[in-house]
C-alpha cells in the first residue's frame, strides 16, 4: 500500500484548497493574501482554491494576533477542519503577536492557541512570501524534497 | 451478462464517464484561466482535487440527519450515470433505448438537483439550508424551459425515443437548423442546471458559505464534485445528440471522435457563458427564465408545430 500513500500525499500536495481567517489583523495582511488569489498571481497554478466554508480546506490562512475575543472562534473554525489540516500564520503578527505582544487584549501569536505549520513574516506579508509558504508547507509533506528545503523567508515544521 | 457488467461499469459507463467528467472539468477551468489571461491548473489537477478529498477525514454534522446525509451523495452520482446510458453517443442507437426515454433522460437529470436540495436540507446548517431553498427556487426556473427546448426537435422528429430521433435527424439533417433557438435556451438552463455562474446561486461562496455543500467535506463531497463533473458531460451529449444530430453513419471510431469534439465544443461554450458574465441575484434569475428564457423556447415549440404540419 506504499504507492496508495505515495499517491494520497502526491494529491495533498497539488490541491490545497485553502480559508481565509482573520483573528484580529489591522487587514494589510487580508488585503495582501486576497492579492495573491487575484489572477496576476494565478494560484491556481498550484492548485490552490479559495474556499468558503472550513469543512472543504486543507489550510487555514490566519492573519494577525489572536485576540481574546477572537480565540474561540478560532479554535471553532480550526475543530470544523477535516484531517489532514494545517494553519499558516501570515505576517509578523500572526507569528509571534508582533508590535501587539503582551496587550491586555491579546493572546500572542497563532501559536499561543493553535498548532502552527508554517510562520510566513512581514508587515504586510507580500503575495510572493504566502504563496511561498503554502507552496513549501505543503512539499515539506513529503519525505524527499523536505531535507533540501532551501531556507529562505519560510521555516515549515511538522505538526 | 459480462458484456452488460462492462458496458456498465467500464466503457462506456461508471468508469469511463468518471474520466471523463474530470477531463472535462480540466477543460473547462483550464479555458476559463485563459479566457481570465491566467495560465490555469495543470491537466492532473481534478485528479488531484478528487484523491485529496477522497483522502480526507469525512465529518458528519451532529445535527444533521446521517442516513441521508451518506445516501445523497450515491444518490445524485447514481443518477447521472444512468442519464448516460439512454444518450445516443457515437451511434444512432443509445446502449439502451425505448420508446419515451427522452422523458426519463430529463427526469434522471432532475434527480441530482433535487440530491443536493434534501443534502442541504438534512446538513441543518444554515447556510446549507439558504442553499438548499435556492436551488429549488432556481430548479422551478430552468427546468420548463429547458423541458421545452429539448422536446421541441422530438416533436418535429415525430418520436419520445432519443435514439429514433437521432435516425430521423440521421434522414433530414437540414431539420437541425431549425432548432437553433431551442439550442441557445438549452444551453443556458444547462447552465443553471450546473449551478454555474451567472447561476450559480445556490453555491455563492461570497454569501452563503459553500451553499449547499457546506458542511459536506472528504468522500461525501468527492463523490458530490464527481456527480457535478459526470452531469456536466451528461448534459453536454444530450444537448449534442438532440440539437447537434451529425456524424453518426461514420463507424464507431469516427463517431467517437466527432461525439468528444461536439462535448467539448458544447463545454467550451459553457465555459464562454461562465466568463463573460456575472452572479445574477435569486429574484432576477427567475424573472430572466420566465420573461425572456420560456417565451424564446414557447417560439421555438410553436415553429416546430408549424413546420412538422408544412414539411
Amino acid at each position: 500500500m506504499k504507492w496508495l500513500q505515495k499517491l494520497i500525499t502526491w494529491a495533498r500536495i497539488k490541491s490545497p484548497w485553502v480559508i481565509h481567517f482573520n483573528t484580529g489583523a489591522c487587514n494589510a495582511c487580508d488585503i495582501e493574501i486576497v492579492a495573491a488569489l487575484t489572477p496576476r498571481f494565478d494560484i491556481e497554478r498550484f492548485g490552490i482554491l479559495l474556499k468558503g466554508t472550513p469543512r472543504h480546506a486543507d489550510v487555514l490562512l490566519c492573519s494577525g494576533p489572536v485576540t481574546r475575543q477572537i480565540q474561540d472562534r478560532l479554535v471553532r473554525i480550526y475543530e470544523q477542519m477535516p484531517e489532514p489540516k494545517f494553519v499558516v500564520a501570515v505576517g509578523t503578527c500572526a507569528c509571534s503577536g508582533g508590535v501587539f505582544q503582551g496587550c491586555y487584549n491579546v493572546k500572542g501569536g497563532i501559536d499561543a492557541v493553535l498548532p502552527v505549520s508554517a510562520y510566513i513574516p512581514g508587515c504586510p506579508a507580500r503575495p510572493e512570501a504566502i504563496i511561498d509558504g503554502v507552496v513549501k508547507l505543503l512539499s515539506s509533506l513529503d519525505p524527499k524534497p523536505a531535507a533540501t528545503l532551501p531556507e529562505t523567508t519560510t521555516t515549515a515544521k511538522s505538526t | 451478462m459480462i458484456l452488460s457488467l462492462f458496458n456498465l461499469l467500464i466503457f462506456p459507463g461508471f468508469l469511463f464517464l468518471s474520466l471523463f467528467g474530470l477531463a472535462m472539468e480540466f477543460v473547462d477551468r483550464k479555458l476559463y484561466a485563459r479566457m481570465q489571461n491566467r495560465i490555469g491548473p495543470p491537466w492532473f489537477q481534478p485528479f488531484a482535487d478528487f484523491i485529496k478529498l477522497a483522502a480526507k477525514e469525512e465529518i458528519i454534522p451532529e445535527e444533521a440527519d446521517p442516513v441521508m446525509f451518506r445516501l445523497m451523495p450515491v444518490f445524485a452520482l447514481t443518477a447521472v450515470v444512468t442519464a448516460f446510458f439512454y444518450i445516443p453517443l457515437w451511434g444512432t442507437h443509445s446502449l439502451f433505448a425505448f420508446n419515451g426515454d427522452l422523458i426519463v433522460v430529463i427526469y434522471l437529470l432532475t434527480l441530482p438537483t433535487l440530491a443536493f436540495f434534501l443534502a442541504g436540507w438534512h446538513s441543518t446548517s444554515l447556510f446549507a439550508m439558504i442553499g438548499a431553498t435556492r436551488t429549488l427556487t432556481q430548479l422551478f426556473a430552468y427546468e420548463v424551459p429547458l423541458f421545452m427546448a429539448v422536446l421541441a426537435p422530438a416533436l418535429l422528429a415525430g418520436t419520445w425515443s432519443l435514439s429514433e430521433m437521432t435516425v430521423f435527424y440521421q434522414v433530414h439533417p437540414a431539420y437541425a437548423g431549425f432548432n437553433i433557438i431551442g439550442f441557445i435556451v438549452a444551453l443556458i438552463a444547462i447552465q443553471g442546471k450546473l449551478e454555474r455562474v451567472p447561476f450559480d446561486i445556490p453555491e455563492a461562496e461570497t454569501e452563503i458559505v459553500g451553499g449547499t455543500f457546506t458542511e459536506y467535506s472528504g468522500r461525501l463531497l468527492a463523490m458530490f464534485r464527481m456527480a457535478i463533473d459526470i452531469e456536466a458531460v451528461v448534459c453536454a451529449s444530450l444537448v449534442a445528440a438532440v440539437f447537434l444530430p451529425f456524424g453518426f453513419g461514420l463507424g464507431p471510431a469516427w463517431g467517437f471522435v466527432i461525439y468528444v469534439f461536439k462535448v467539448l465544443i458544447i463545454i467550451a461554450l459553457l465555459a464562454l457563458l461562465r466568463t463573460v458574465l456575472a452572479r445574477l441575484r435569486i429574484e432576477q434569475m427567475t424573472i430572466f427564465c420566465w420573461k425572456v428564457v420560456a417565451p424564446a423556447a414557447l417560439l421555438q415549440l410553436l415553429i416546430n408545430l408549424i413546420l412538422s404540419g408544412v414539411l
